[in-house]
């Protein structure tokens, strides 16, 4: 359901340019709409876009099966990193408009270095990405195999 | 001579497109033939029928009632004013169901197997308490429990409606016995025949039927037309449940006469293209021959069941036997949601169904919460299409499943 929150800002702005993504985007709406009402996602895009990426990798099966079996994993992944790169972008942006530079306490992000805002926190983001995704990929697999801890 | 090519010739989406459709329990694809009497009712003569005397209005009363004419033949009715036109076998089972003149305490038997048009109206007039609903278990496999339903028939049986084919498993009910037993204790039958008259030769005077109902679309015909079959006498013994244009004779404002069989039951400006589809569709399936389409789809079954049951991890539903199975094959692959089988099909541009295929409680009964994979196929289907499909679910069941 999560990975549809993604799917909605990729396809609207894809969607700008082409009509063939204006009707998932419209889907993703739907899906997002219901998910902020607290009501399970009903138009089965989360299973469209899994068997969709699925079918594309085929060609590589282990790939293809990684992605179906930890797809909610990977859309978790997706949906944090497309956070995280949200608000880091919001908060460069914030810099840049108050002190003019995007990281006020580094040298090499400069005013008009507008395009390196990004880069400025690429080591961050990776980072905190990489950590969620070990978090998150091991709470699922602990879920999966049903491992259960016991504390003295 | 059968000759599946020259076929699929007739079929424009067939020859345009290389499609695998394996979708045909839902609805099948229509050929040029059928496409063409539509055309040429909206683009030639179009009117009313029963209505205005003008040629147009002629011709399309003429070629509405030579379709009905046409569709009595085909299922070998007494009479052609047996055929009554709905839009669907849904509205044929209500209006079976809404029009029975059913006494408090009447009972109606009917299956854990049936779809849910089989099943919704009937529970509808329970819940109502106009009648007492009892229902024949099938078995896992989707077999009829001929000893079940004896031991539940009795006297006060008044209807018995029956799934001729079923949409899940693709095994037949064994109606003539079915018939035999409730004709014996005074009971009529209603006959679900959506997945029957389409792939095999049905003689209603033969089986001793009461009641039939069927759609067009399933047959090679247009969307949005069905027809009930009922004995003469029966159907006049019905009371219309919905009344409007050309269903009376004569009404002043109190009271109106009804106008006779099959007229009375069909309200309102009717589907004329449909009718004239479903005749062209019945012309089409005709001059092919019922027969050799069962033989056909018979060989078909064979390697459908045959293959899928080669293939790991899959869950076949109903009979492994292809003999006593449709050309149909429901299915689930273990680890993976029907749904995302049916997509990653897709993507191989196979076209199957997924979901409860609107047989709930059967799904339920066999443990499959989540419905499954179906794969129907129909006589414009080739084996070499089989063969690539199971080379896919292969690959699917192999690579994704568990």
């Amino acid at each position: 359901m999560v990975i549809c929150i993604v799917a909605l800002v990729v396809f609207s702005i894809l969607g700008i340019g082409s009509a063939r993504y204006r009707p998932a985007a419209k889907e993703a709406f739907k899906c997002v709409f219901r998910m902020i009402q607290f009501k399970p996602c009903n138009v089965q895009l989360e299973e469209k876009i899994k068997s969709k990426l699925t079918a594309k990798l085929m060609k590589a099966p282990r790939l293809a099966s990684f992605t179906y079996k930890n797809f909610k994993t990977i859309s978790w992944i997706f949906t944090i990193a497309f956070f995280a790169s949200l608000v880091y972008s919001a908060y460069g942006i914030y810099n840049l408009i108050v002190y003019g530079s995007c990281d006020p306490n580094s040298a090499t992000c400069r005013v008009n270095q507008f395009l390196q805002i990004i880069a400025c926190y690429e080591i961050q983001m990776v980072s905190l990405i990489i950590v969620v995704a070990i978090i998150l990929f091991a709470y699922f697999m602990i879920k999966k195999k049903n491992i259960k801890f016991v504390f003295e | 001579m059968f000759n599946v090519n020259k076929i699929r010739e007739d079929f424009p989406l067939l020859k345009k497109t290389s499609i695998i459709y394996f979708d045909n329990a839902c609805t099948t694809q229509k050929p040029k033939q059928v496409i063409d009497a539509i055309v040429r009712y909206y683009s030639e003569y179009t009117g009313c029928a029963g209505r205005s005397l003008h040629k147009l209005a002629t011709k399309t009363t003429e070629e509405f009632e030579k379709a009905r004419e046409k569709l009595a033949k085909f299922i070998n009715a007494k009479k052609i004013e047996e055929i009554v036109w709905t839009k669907n076998t849904t509205e044929a089972m209500n209006l079976v169901s809404h029009s029975f003149k059913f006494e408090k305490g009447d009972k109606v038997i009917t299956s854990n197997l049936e779809h849910s048009s089989g099943l919704l109206p009937w529970q509808l007039l329970a819940k109502k308490g106009i009648i007492d609903l009892n229902f024949v278990l099938c078995n896992k496999e989707g077999e009829f429990n001929i000893k079940d339903f004896e031991e539940k028939i009795d006297n006060k049986t008044k209807l018995v409606s029956i799934i001729f084919a079923s949409n899940v498993t693709g095994t037949k009910a064994p109606l003539e016995e079915i018939i035999k037993i409730a004709h014996d204790n005074g009971a009529l039958v209603l006959a679900d025949g959506a997945q029957a008259v389409p792939n095999f030769p049905v003689d209603v005077r033969k089986l001793d039927i009461d009641f039939l109902a069927f759609s067009a679309h399933k047959m090679c015909g247009p969307t949005g037309m069905g027809c009930l079959y009922g004995k003469y006498d029966l159907l006049k013994e019905l009371s219309p449940f919905m009344l409007g244009g050309e269903t009376i004779r004569d009404a002043d404002l109190k009271d109106h006469i009804l106008e006779e069989v099959p007229h009375r039951f069909e309200a309102g400006i009717q589907n004329y293209a449909g009718a004239i589809g479903f005749g062209a569709a019945v012309d089409y399936l005709s001059k092919i021959g019922m027969k050799n389409i069962e033989d056909y789809e018979k060989e078909l079954a064979k390697l459908l069941v045959e293959g899928v049951l080669k293939i790991q991890n899959l869950n076949l539903i109903g009979p492994k036997d292809w003999k006593k199975k449709n050309a149909l094959v429901s299915f689930n692959i273990k680890g993976m949601e029907p749904h995302d089988v049916a997509i990653l099909l897709d993507e191989s541009n196979i076209a199957v169904r997924s979901g409860m295929h609107c047989a709930y409680p059967f799904h339920k009964f066999i443990g499959f919460d989540k419905g499954s994979v179906r794969a129907s196929l129909y006589f414009y289907n080739t084996k070499e299409e089989i063969k690539i499909f199971i080379e896919k679910l292969t690959n699917i069941a192999k690579t994704l499943g568990k």
